[in-house]
């Protein structure tokens, strides 16, 4: 398989995870540069470009609450998780987990006896 | 930082007119951020090239602004193939007859090439080509617009949605012969036979009272070469309707048939067949002047004659290809069924 098949694959495989990630780490107030600091930390890198339109995405949903604060003499603009937010998130973690389960359970059937975790959710 | 404001004033530009403030505020902060924590790691102020690197890096502003823009597209996926097919179709129709006419002119019309004496190939071939396309972009532009309106009546009304599966067109089979075209081509080929023995078996092929057509000698050849040619397509006609599928060796007796009807006919064009007209009514002069302009016109059809046959050949050939490939596959008969 090509590098650029891999890369789309990719690409699409983390779409739906990053939502999950961003969620998870608004359970504190972030403003978007510590947010995307936080989650390279935690190994995924997420360019501002993807960020920026995903938190405005997940508020116009009401997932997300924002204001614009003064921190370190300049306006940052802060975000949170809602109530509504919080409610998504353990419903996507039930579908997440429920996802890792049964794709290593069908990786340990076909072939893939030595198969690990897929998902590093838990 | 002139370079920042500049970079910040170009995404500015493209962005939704409601949240371009917003948008930009947020943008610059992480921008700055990203200066600051560049700063203290590297220890002094950052120079122009290292600021450009990081800009750079952000990607072009138009860019950086799309990504905080509704996707929109004029005709969606839904429809995109849809509209792929009707394009397709709607050239081909348009360029083929287009096509046909220009040979058409070209060959019959003296007066459409006289235009082009004293000017080069490329002078020529330019106008042809400027008129071919202009209709072609004009054709292909009208449809874009028709399926752009239907994209946004389909995303209101969702009229796609809707849809019986009972309405769907039977499996089409390629390698199937329909029998009653074999039944159609049995009776056509059988009446011709009957009409062509019977009335064209002789040069004299109109002996009245008031007209008289006579052919060449030559004739005999052309009236057994067709004869021969109606009756394997019967016999093929035959096997067909008993055996409704193309096999290889079918489709080849087919392209064989094909070819030598186009030949005889090609050959017919050139052959000055026509040797006299003759009728009371009918001053000699006249009838001389007929028989001159019907031999010059078949021949003139000669070129036209050659493209028809090299495209039914071609057709012929697609066919035989099409049941190997499929033999290739499934052994037997069977693959010409399946």
């Amino acid at each position: 398989m090509s590098s650029e098949n891999f890369d789309n694959l990719r690409l699409e495989l983390r779409r739906g995870g990053l939502v999950v990630a961003v969620l998870a780490a608004l359970h504190s107030e972030q403003y978007g540069y510590t947010l995307r600091k936080i989650m390279a930390d935690h190994g995924i890198e997420i360019d501002e470009g993807t960020l920026y339109p995903l938190l405005r995405r997940l508020e116009s949903q009401g997932l997300l609450t924002s204001r614009w604060r003064e921190e370190q003499k300049r306006n940052k603009r802060f975000y949170k998780l809602t109530a509504a937010g919080k409610q998504i998130l353990e419903q996507l973690l039930t579908e997440w987990r429920s996802m890792d389960s049964s794709i290593n359970s069908i990786l340990k059937e076909y072939g893939h006896a030595t198969s690990r975790t897929v998902f590093a959710s838990r | 930082m002139q370079l920042l404001e500049r970079y910040l004033q170009a995404v500015k530009f493209w962005l939704p007119k409601d949240q371009k403030e917003d948008i930009i505020a947020e943008l610059s902060e992480d921008i700055r951020s990203q200066i600051d924590d560049k700063e203290a790691a590297l220890g002094h102020k950052l120079n122009e090239f290292e600021l450009e690197s990081i800009l750079k890096q952000r990607g072009r502003p138009i860019l950086v602004a799309n990504r905080y823009l509704p996707q929109e597209h004029l005709i969606g996926p839904v429809l995109f193939p849809i509209y792929r097919l009707v394009v397709k179709i709607v050239l081909l129709c348009y360029l083929v007859p287009w096509i046909v006419t220009w040979l058409a002119l070209l060959i019959f019309n003296s007066g459409y090439t006289a235009k082009f004496v004293g000017h080069s190939w490329v002078e020529a071939f330019g106008y042809l080509w400027a008129s071919l396309w202009s209709t072609a972009f004009l054709a292909a532009g009208i449809v874009t617009l028709i399926f752009a309106i239907l994209e946004r009546v389909q995303r209101k009304s969702h009229f796609l949605e809707e849809w019986n599966p009972r309405k769907l067109p039977p499996v089409n089979n390629p390698n199937v012969i329909s029998r009653f075209n074999s039944i159609v081509e049995l009776a056509a080929n059988f009446f011709f036979c009957v009409w062509w023995t019977a009335h064209m078996s002789s040069n004299l092929i109109l002996n009245e009272v008031n007209l008289r057509i006579s052919l060449a000698p030559v004739w005999r050849y052309f009236f057994w070469g067709f004869l021969l040619v109606a009756f394997v397509n019967i016999g093929l006609a035959a096997v067909n309707l008993v055996r409704p599928y193309w096999t290889a060796s079918r489709a080849t007796a087919r392209l064989l048939s094909d070819i030598a009807g186009s030949v005889l006919f090609c050959w017919l064009l050139k052959a000055n067949l026509l040797v006299e007209i003759a009728g009371a009514s009918i001053p000699p002069a006249k009838a001389l002047q007929l028989t001159t302009a019907i031999n010059f016109w078949m021949a003139k059809m000669f070129l036209v004659a050659i493209i028809l046959g090299v495209v039914i050949a071609v057709v012929n050939i697609f066919r035989i290809v099409r049941v190997a490939a499929l033999q290739s596959h499934i052994p037997g008969e069977r693959a010409a069924m399946a």
